[in-house]
């Protein structure tokens, strides 16, 4: 490894840097493979996410009763074919899964970047202006983390009543202690730094400082927590959705489907379980091989053992 | 290597003993998986079916209903009802006796009444929450060691059925206790006492007098569906409660257990909020119409929730009553989404551009009655499908759609069950006798009905009575606040080494079970 | 350090002090809670007489400052639901949780520790991946849905483990009655593989993965391959070298992960009938029984702050690079 690298994460990001970076990434994942496969599931997600309505062959929501617990490739209404059979209700299992994507990826993104810029900006101020601001969040990190994440959660919910917008931003508040920790740490020791000294001494703005200069170095480690996170905030979601706090019921999410099947598994209604199941799985471990690529990807020290 | 060895020998001895330990339950002891947590052992603070069921072993009442409707002598041997029908004077059985070992007197019993009523205890259970407001509860006196009157402050053809429904328990022990402590050591007369409790995972009794089959009875707290099914078809369980539907065939199928399936007399409806708030929501403005109200009765197929969501057949139900006391001149409304479409052009509701008639918010709790959160979301497309779009509101039971339900202030459309009975068709029609009964959730106020309870009362026969109560019920049946759906069935795992009959009203009593 | 000890003490006061105070207002924002405490055909005159005698019609930051009067004096209230004391009731169920929790960071730290070493030292080959295979899937898995297939095939198809409930050790232990808890022990072990699996799992899996990557930086260490080239036996280089160092991270994670099992407990006690803190909890939050929830809150926070002060200290003695 050469020097360049080495100070990837702690040098002013530059923008012919940047190209070179992303075609090194590049490089790097067709060599390792495993992250270039969870990144291809990632895209197909994505994709599904997007264009999921259009492709689903039914509605998600429309109920056929007496086509209930179907299995896979039975007959729908209408000459219709339920691909992963239908649930309980007889709606199609195949379409919710892919309108399930786009509230399962959004719950998870949108909970990551409610706590993100939570816990960023706090963990910008903690580390910047130390002090009592350091003082009270950090107390507040502390309180918060004394109390078991799920017992929080169900809390906020109960009173709160569960939604979509409710789910997102109880699981956004659950994250924010683990960016406000990793950011106000980076923010310490790059505070000290000379770019940052040279642009104070430039007469910048405290906001432009923050913001512009010390803010663009450590996006690289916060993109792996980040990914990681994602995984968890799916998990979190299926729990709450067990404990009945998830999404409403009309609203397909791949935690809530695993959720509901938990009556007909005794009843080896194996179709209701295993593709949510296995869409959960999926997403979650390319997020975490992603995740694991991108730390060693990002901290050079790990890439040169063994 | 041999140390390894040891280890492992230990290991393998350890679970043989554990296996020892959980084999099949022994046949004097029977084992009830429940789904809910038991909360209390306080008799006038006890409120939830699961938790009546476990003390009624513990505590006598002065009459027992039975699971037809018939009622039959417990600790008193006769009653008395003053012509005003203010007075209810109980003759006890002579020689009972408490756990505590003295004797059960009439001084008891009235003890039993007045501690219930005492403000200074703030209790809040069946006792004093529903019977004591529903017969208008006064005081209770002993006249002597074995009579009792109970005064009540205006005649009520169903309070002695309501009386029924009080623990009598043993005053000296509970005047040396306090509440705290008699909330966890109940003293009572019944066969069984409390041999221990766990909070949130199980209740032991122990037999102490007859009638009683078995030396033990364990209630495990299963709150899991799944588990509880496991349980039983492992033969670790004899019988548990709330069988999830669609687990049915698998323990039917495991050779082990059967489900017993019961038709239950509890009346699950939709209801419509007719109050004025609520008619100046989004289509609370609609159903104020009657003829709106019962076009939608044709709009939901019930007979297909029932079997396929339910795994039962059932007949829709035609009003309040439970059927053996309901107009027999009525039919169940059918399906007929056709005939609730043309009703509902006609009433002045026609379907607009976007293919909708109207708009209205439909509320529902879950986790509270049988598949509920299934039924709901089924009710909401068969009314969806003749033209109502539904804003569906599926709330957390307890903490959530309670207080609205409490405040009647749920709607304007909302899914809620009513437990009923089936010795009275007064019983089961009290939830709506006054217009501003605190069980009336619709604000219905028709004359029609609320008017004829005055009828009631001044009936002098059975028969005249009878007429009158059939004329409120068709005028329910035609205008009324419900939109009929079923009674609810009970399903009930039963292990096929026991031998015991689940009872259609919600009661799971065990004296007379028997191993087969 | 006695100076650390004491600063980490006064900050937990204030810690546990924010964490009654959250608890108590978001439940109190879920509104009356005494519509729970009456029955169907209560009368308003009755409900408000309820209302009184649970002091709900009391001003909010009155019922607060009654609470924490009522706190320091020892008395944590009496449960709404139970009518009993509720500190009593919480630590009648914090045995079945501790055991609960315990069992299950002996499966995610011990069980960790030799499959993230041996996954490390045979990278690459087809140890490394079941097991790192394992590991992801058991990253991946809601915890709910891998109990209830264990009750479905361990439980009942193969009969191998009880399905549900509890067998008492902790509590006897607790009580002094030796004789039924080491009786008691085998079969308490017993049923508290599956549940315990189920709550574990996760962990084991991230800390299989923590291991193995701290495992191989240290192999990769210059006094590793210094005692290498000392001709020290490998079995040497990794018991005494690197294994040493590579559980460091673990230490630390000790304590975090002791509340993060805790809060997979509440869902693994719902589907194993596990009569313990989480379960107890969740019911408490549903039925607004704010004594219960508060003391079991309290309770939790204490045992998670003394546990990481608890690892704070250790890490102090095992590594001497960290000064307090």
């Amino acid at each position: 490894m050469t020097d360049t690298t080495d100070t990837l994460a702690l040098a002013p990001v530059k923008g012919s840097n940047l190209t070179r970076e992303l075609g090194r990434a590049w490089r790097s994942m067709l060599a390792a493979k495993w992250p270039l496969l969870a990144l291809l599931i990632l895209l197909v997600v994505i994709f599904v996410a997007i264009f999921g309505p259009a492709i689903a062959p039914m509605d998600p929501n429309r109920q056929n009763i007496m086509m209930r617990l179907a299995a896979p490739m039975a007959e729908g209404p209408n000459g219709s074919v339920f691909l992963m059979g239908s649930d309980g209700l007889g709606r199609d299992v195949f379409s919710r899964l892919l309108y399930g994507a786009r509230v399962s990826l959004l719950v998870g993104v949108a909970a990551i970047v409610v706590g993100g810029t939570l816990g960023v900006s706090a963990g910008l101020a903690s580390g910047y202006f130390g002090g009592w601001v350091d003082d009270v969040l950090g107390r507040l990190g502390d309180i918060q983390l004394a109390f078991p994440f799920i017992l929080l959660a169900i809390m906020f919910l109960v009173v709160l009543g569960p939604g979509l917008f409710n789910l997102i931003l109880v699981l956004g508040i659950g994250q924010w202690v683990t960016y406000h920790r990793i950011v106000r740490a980076q923010t310490l020791s790059l505070r000290e730094k000379e770019f940052v000294e040279a642009a104070r001494a430039m007469g910048d703005s405290t906001f432009s400082i923050i913001f512009r200069t010390i803010l663009p170095n450590i996006i690289a480690p916060l993109t792996v927590i980040m990914s990681f996170n994602v995984a968890s905030v799916i998990l979190a979601e299926a729990s709450l959705s067990f404990l009945g706090l998830g999404v409403p019921p009309e609203v397909p999410t791949w935690g809530s489907m695993l959720a509901q099947s938990r009556d007909q598994l005794l009843a080896n209604k194996w179709w209701l379980a295993i593709f949510p199941g296995l869409a959960i799985v999926m997403t979650v471990l390319s997020f975490n091989i992603m995740g694991d690529w991108l730390r060693d990807f990002l901290d050079p020290r790990l890439k040169e053992r063994g | 290597m041999s140390k390894t060895r040891s280890l492992f020998m230990a290991a393998t001895a350890s679970i043989a003993l554990a296996q020892t330990a959980t084999a099949q339950v022994s046949d004097d002891t029977l084992v009830v998986g429940l789904s809910a947590d038991i909360t209390t052992f306080e008799p006038a603070a006890i409120s939830s079916r699961d938790n009546a069921n476990i003390v009624r072993h513990i505590f006598e009442t002065l009459f027992s209903i039975e699971g037809d409707g018939s009622v039959v002598p417990d600790l008193a041997t006769n009653l008395a009802i003053s012509d005003d029908g203010l007075a209810y004077t109980y003759t006890i059985e002579e020689g009972r006796t408490c756990h505590d070992g003295e004797a059960l007197t009439a001084e008891d019993v009235a003890y039993s009444f007045n501690r219930a009523k005492d403000p200074a205890n703030a209790f809040t259970g069946n006792t004093p929450g529903f019977v004591f407001s529903s017969v208008g509860f006064v005081d209770a006196v002993a006249i002597d060691d074995l009579n009792v009157q109970i005064n009540i402050a205006a005649p009520n053809p169903i309070a002695f059925g309501l009386l029924a429904e009080v623990y009598i328990h043993c005053k000296d022990s509970y005047e040396a206790m306090t509440l705290e402590q008699a909330a966890a050591s109940p003293v009572g007369s019944g066969s069984y006492k409390l041999a221990s409790w766990t909070p949130g995972s199980e209740v032991v009794l122990e037999k102490v007098a007859d009638p009683g089959t078995f030396q033990n009875i364990i209630y495990r707290i299963i709150p899991e569906a799944s588990t509880r099914s496991a349980e039983l078809m492992a033969g670790n369980v004899d019988i548990i409660t709330n069988v999830a539907p669609d687990q049915i065939d698998a323990i039917n199928a495991s050779g082990t257990a059967e489900v017993q399936a019961v038709q239950g007399t509890r009346r699950m409806y939709v209801g419509f909020n007719l109050s004025e708030p609520f008619a100046a929501m989004p289509g609370g403005d609609a159903i104020q119409n009657p003829d709106v109200r019962r076009a939608l009765q044709y709009a939901v197929d019930v007979p297909t929730i029932c079997e396929q969501l339910l795994n039962f057949p059932c007949v829709r139900a035609t009003g309040i009553v439970n059927p053996p006391n309901a107009n027999q001149s009525l039919t169940p409304y059918p399906y007929d989404p056709a005939m609730a479409e043309k009703l509902l052009d006609e009433a002045g509701w026609p379907r607009l551009e976007d293919g909708n008639r109207f708009t209205i918010r439909f509320q529902a709790g879950k986790g509270r009655y049988l598949n509920d959160e299934n039924v709901v979301l089924a009710i909401a497309q068969y009314l969806s499908d003749v033209g109502i779009n539904i804003e569906l509101d599926v709330m957390e039971w307890g903490s959530v759609y309670v207080p609205l339900i409490r405040e009647r202030n749920v709607g304007p459309l909302f899914f809620l069950g009513s437990g009923g009975a089936l010795w009275s068709p007064l019983y089961d029609m009290t939830d709506l006798a006054k217009v501003d009964s605190g069980t009336n959730y619709t604000h219905w106020s028709d004359p029609r009905w609320f008017d004829r309870w005055a009828d009631i009362s001044a009936a002098k026969t059975p028969e005249e009575q009878r007429v009158i109560i059939d004329e409120m019920l068709q005028v329910f049946y035609d205008d009324g606040p419900w939109l009929h759906m079923y009674f609810q069935p009970d399903f009930y795992g039963v292990s096929n080494r026991l031998n015991w009959t689940a009872r259609p009203d919600e009661k799971v009593y065990l004296f007379n079970a028997t191993l087969n | 350090m006695w100076t650390f000890i004491v600063r980490r003490l006064l900050q937990s006061v204030i810690v546990i002090l924010g964490v009654t105070l959250i608890s108590f207002i978001s439940l109190q924002m879920g509104g009356d809670p005494t519509y729970l405490f009456v029955s169907e055909r209560a009368s308003e005159e009755e409900i408000q007489m309820i209302r009184e005698a649970l002091g709900f019609d009391k001003p909010l930051h009155i019922q607060y400052l009654t609470y924490l009067w009522n706190i320091a004096h020892g008395d944590f209230g009496n449960s709404l639901s139970y009518r009993q004391p509720a500190m009593g009731i919480v630590l009648g169920a914090l045995p079945a949780t501790i055991e609960l929790t315990i069992f299950s960071m002996v499966i995610a730290i011990t069980l960790a520790i030799p499959f993230g070493v041996f996954a490390a030292l045979y990278r690459g080959r087809a140890l490394d991946g079941s097991i790192m295979t394992m590991a992801m899937f058991g990253q991946s898995i809601p915890s709910f849905w891998l109990g209830i297939m264990m009750i479905l095939f361990f439980g009942l198809y193969l009969g191998w483990f009880p399905i549900s409930g509890q067998v008492p050790f902790l509590m006897p232990l607790f009580q002094g009655d030796f004789a039924t808890a080491f009786g008691n022990l085998p079969s308490s072990l017993y049923h508290l593989v599956l549940p315990a699996v189920a709550v574990g799992f996760y962990s084991l899996s991230r800390n299989s993965r923590l291991v193995r990557s701290s495992m191989l930086e240290v192999l990769g260490q210059d006094y590793v391959r210094t005692a290498r080239s000392k001709g020290i036996s490998e079995r040497a280089v990794v018991v005494n070298h690197a294994l040493r160092n590579a559980w460091l991270p673990v230490v630390t994670m000790i304590g975090l992960e002791f509340g993060f099992l805790l809060g997979g407990v509440v869902v693994i006690e719902t589907v194993f009938s596990w009569p313990g803190i989480g379960r107890l909890v969740f019911n408490a939050i549903n039925q607004r029984d704010i004594p219960v929830v508060q003391a079991s809150v309290i309770v939790l926070s204490v045992i998670f702050i003394a546990l990481n002060l608890i690892v704070d200290l250790i890490y102090v003695r095992i590594d001497p690079r960290v000064k307090l």
